[in-house]
């Protein structure tokens, strides 16, 4: 595990703002950490980055015990904050002389890494502008390039497409998944919840709880109702698609036939698409159950529990 | 400590700086205004100030007195032909200040010539000013005392070249190093003391707190930069514009307000370089213990309250309670202020002036090791 905690808490004198948190991050995979405004996520990311000290608990950071040794991370990780951390009054170019400064990338090799930079961040134009100058979508990927200067193996991502339009969000999410695929593991906080279809693990928090952690799909397998697919026109194959989707619920409809799966299967694709090739004119709609439901589902059972929701 | 790393900081904060026009303008222009203001406006300087002149006596002695008075460009001398006429224009306020010369002034004088008596009658002349302005009528009677010894011996010099052994008029009195009792010297080192205790502090108070709500600071700390590096990197291109600061300072002060240091230049402009970065360090310690700007504002308004009435910028310390004398050491404000009052007025030299140079050591010592603490917090 590149990242693990073990009962991390941070208290400010009677408020308790993360609870005894333990979570364990695989390399290179991007692991989304979700909760409303205020439940702990920002508290948290602090605390793994160094900027924070833990009331109680334990932080290890790609083996280093950050509490201990905040320093040592430091050339291993990159963070993005909330808000993005370029300096008004210097173009990004300068932006990127700064940071590269402080991290001991110069000359040739500068050229090199930016020049790579700039081009898949499509900064190319921004790049003599001022941040103050720019769209936010632009100051997002320029942040994100700037937390990626130094190759670091650990990428803290707070809340990174906050009040960024749509298009720029998708944009923004190629660039972190092309991150995780170089190898680069994505520690990312978002209120975005449909955002978690990027990631590769999902953890909710909430008033400081983690309440749910696992795998997107298993979220979905948990937490909802499952996959809604509507079929229509082909009344007669009730039985047949009873018996290709098994664990599935079959009812029919005045223009069809709905399933509901726990899951999607590969096999149930597989069936979907052999239904549409024999019976032409066949129409199917998915409906994948939205993560804010999940998110709902797990609020309310930890609720119904006992636990405050 | 990597030089490179706080070469890179030093660039941006230099570029940050030097890019804004409002704190480039507030960081030349304040210092200078503050430095005219207090020159001109709050001097206690005595200079052609109104003085109603009734000569009862009209003796080419008094004359000459009235002449010596009127020469020194200090008085405006105006005769009156009585002394209620005299009283009427001092309580009107048409002048500020009064001289009554009797009419046995020139007889005393000749007795005195012929008296060999020690301690036998000498002319007096009688001072009569408005004690509403006390600095002021404080400064004017003093003046006008020396004035008048100063007129009156050299009368007696005459007489006493013809034989006699007069004494001359009135006490004598001397004022070490501020002969003129020009308070403008002394507001001049002062003033040094409170705009870059004020001005150091409210820069640098919004600085780190700025950076935080812009999320660079953050940004920064999650790099290798050390907090040291931090520090400097923060300090010492505010401290470069400040030092020019002082020496601007002096240079206006000297060429517009004739106030020139009686010390060293040189080692005013690094006695002032090393409070510019006590203070400065300060500010750090404002600004990262607040969690707004404005929070940051307020502690520096806050700080600058007790440095006017404290530091000994504006008021004495010696006149305050033993309880207040204290406190206004732990100020290190007063220490500065001192030491630059020792050099500009009293010419004193680092020797001299090693237990004040000692305590803003200690000072700074003290808060920039703060600063550091402050700028590493992790909460």
């Amino acid at each position: 595990m590149i990242i693990r905690t073990r009962g991390l808490t941070k208290r400010f004198g009677d408020f308790t703002a993360v609870d005894h948190l333990s979570i364990e991050v695989e390399p290179g995979t991007i692991f989304a950490f979700l909760g409303a405004n205020g439940s702990g996520k920002s508290t948290t990311i602090r605390m793994l980055i160094g900027l924070l000290r833990p009331t109680e608990g334990t932080v290890e950071v790609d083996g280093i015990d950050v509490i201990r040794h905040p320093r040592r991370v430091r050339d291993r990780i990159g963070y993005m904050g909330q808000k993005v951390s370029l300096y008004q009054g210097l173009s990004i170019r300068e932006n990127v002389e700064f940071y590269a400064g402080l991290y001991g990338l110069a000359g040739a090799e500068l050229e090199r890494r930016w020049g790579a930079l700039r081009e898949r961040f499509a900064l190319s134009q921004a790049e003599r502008e001022k941040p103050e100058d720019l769209p936010a979508g632009i100051r997002q990927r320029a942040g994100l390039a700037l937390s990626t200067l130094h190759n670091p193996r650990l990428l803290f991502l707070d809340e990174p497409t906050a009040g960024v339009d749509v298009r720029s969000r998708a944009l923004f999410w190629e660039l972190i998944q092309d991150e995780a695929g170089a190898g680069v593991t994505v520690f990312v906080t978002t209120h975005f919840l449909e955002e978690t279809d990027y990631c590769d693990w999902v953890s909710f928090i909430d008033a400081g709880h983690l309440i749910a952690n696992a795998a997107p799909e298993e979220l979905r397998r948990r937490y909802s109702d499952g996959y809604r697919v509507d079929i229509e026109g082909v009344p007669a194959e009730r039985d047949r698609l009873a018996a290709l989707l098994p664990g599935g619920r079959i009812e029919a409809t005045p223009s069809g036939l709905q399933l509901v799966l726990p899951t999607l299967e590969p096999a149930a694709l597989a069936a979907l698409e052999r239904l549409v090739a024999d019976h032409p004119g066949t129409r199917v709609r998915i409906e994948q159950p939205s993560m804010t439901d999940v998110f709902r589902r797990v609020l309310a059972e930890r609720a119904a529990s006992g636990g405050e929701p | 400590m990597s030089w490179r790393r706080l070469r890179t900081l030093l660039r941006r904060e230099m570029l940050a700086t030097y890019r804004d026009p409002f704190t480039m303008s507030i960081l030349i222009a304040v210092p200078l205004v503050a430095l005219l203001l207090f020159g001109f406006v709050l001097s206690t300087k005595v200079k052609h100030m109104s003085l109603g002149v009734h000569d009862a006596s009209d003796t080419p002695a008094s004359r000459r007195l009235v002449a010596d008075l009127s020469a020194s460009g200090t008085f405006d001398p105006r005769p009156f032909a009585t002394r209620e006429e005299l009283e009427h224009a001092l309580v009107s306020g048409t002048v500020s200040a009064a001289l009554v010369i009797p009419p046995d002034f020139a007889r005393d004088f000749g007795r005195d010539l012929g008296d060999p008596t020690p301690g036998s009658a000498r002319p007096e002349v009688q001072v009569l000013y408005d004690g509403g302005e006390a600095p002021l009528a404080g400064n004017a009677e003093a003046f006008l005392r020396a004035l008048i010894t100063s007129s009156g011996a050299s009368l007696a010099e005459r007489h006493r070249a013809g034989g006699s052994n007069s004494a001359g008029v009135g006490v004598v009195t001397r004022a070490l190093f501020n002969p003129t009792l020009d308070g403008v010297p002394f507001m001049v080192s002062g003033t040094f003391g409170f705009v870059l205790s004020f001005l150091t502090t409210l820069i640098t108070a919004v600085s780190i707190v700025n950076e935080r709500q812009a999320g660079t600071f953050d940004q920064l700390q999650v790099t290798p930069a050390t907090a040291v590096e931090i520090l400097l990197g923060k300090i010492l291109p505010l401290g470069a514009v400040f030092v020019l600061d002082v020496v601007i300072m002096m240079m206006i002060a000297g060429v517009v307000l004739h106030v020139w240091p009686h010390g060293s230049f040189l080692f005013f402009v690094l006695v002032s370089a090393f409070y510019v970065l006590v203070s400065l360090a300060l500010g750090l310690i404002f600004s990262a213990t607040s969690a707004t700007a404005a929070e940051a504002v307020q502690k520096t308004v806050l700080f600058s309250i007790p440095l006017v009435q404290l530091s000994g910028f504006a008021f004495p310390i010696r006149n305050m309670p033993a309880v207040v004398r204290w406190l206004t050491e732990l100020l290190p404000a007063t220490h500065y202020i001192r030491l630059s009052r020792a050099i500009y007025l009293r010419a004193a030299g680092p020797i001299a002036l090693l237990p004040e140079i000692g305590f803003l050591v200690l000072f700074g010592v003290i808060l920039i090791g703060f600063a550091l603490r402050t700028i590493e917090a992790r909460g």
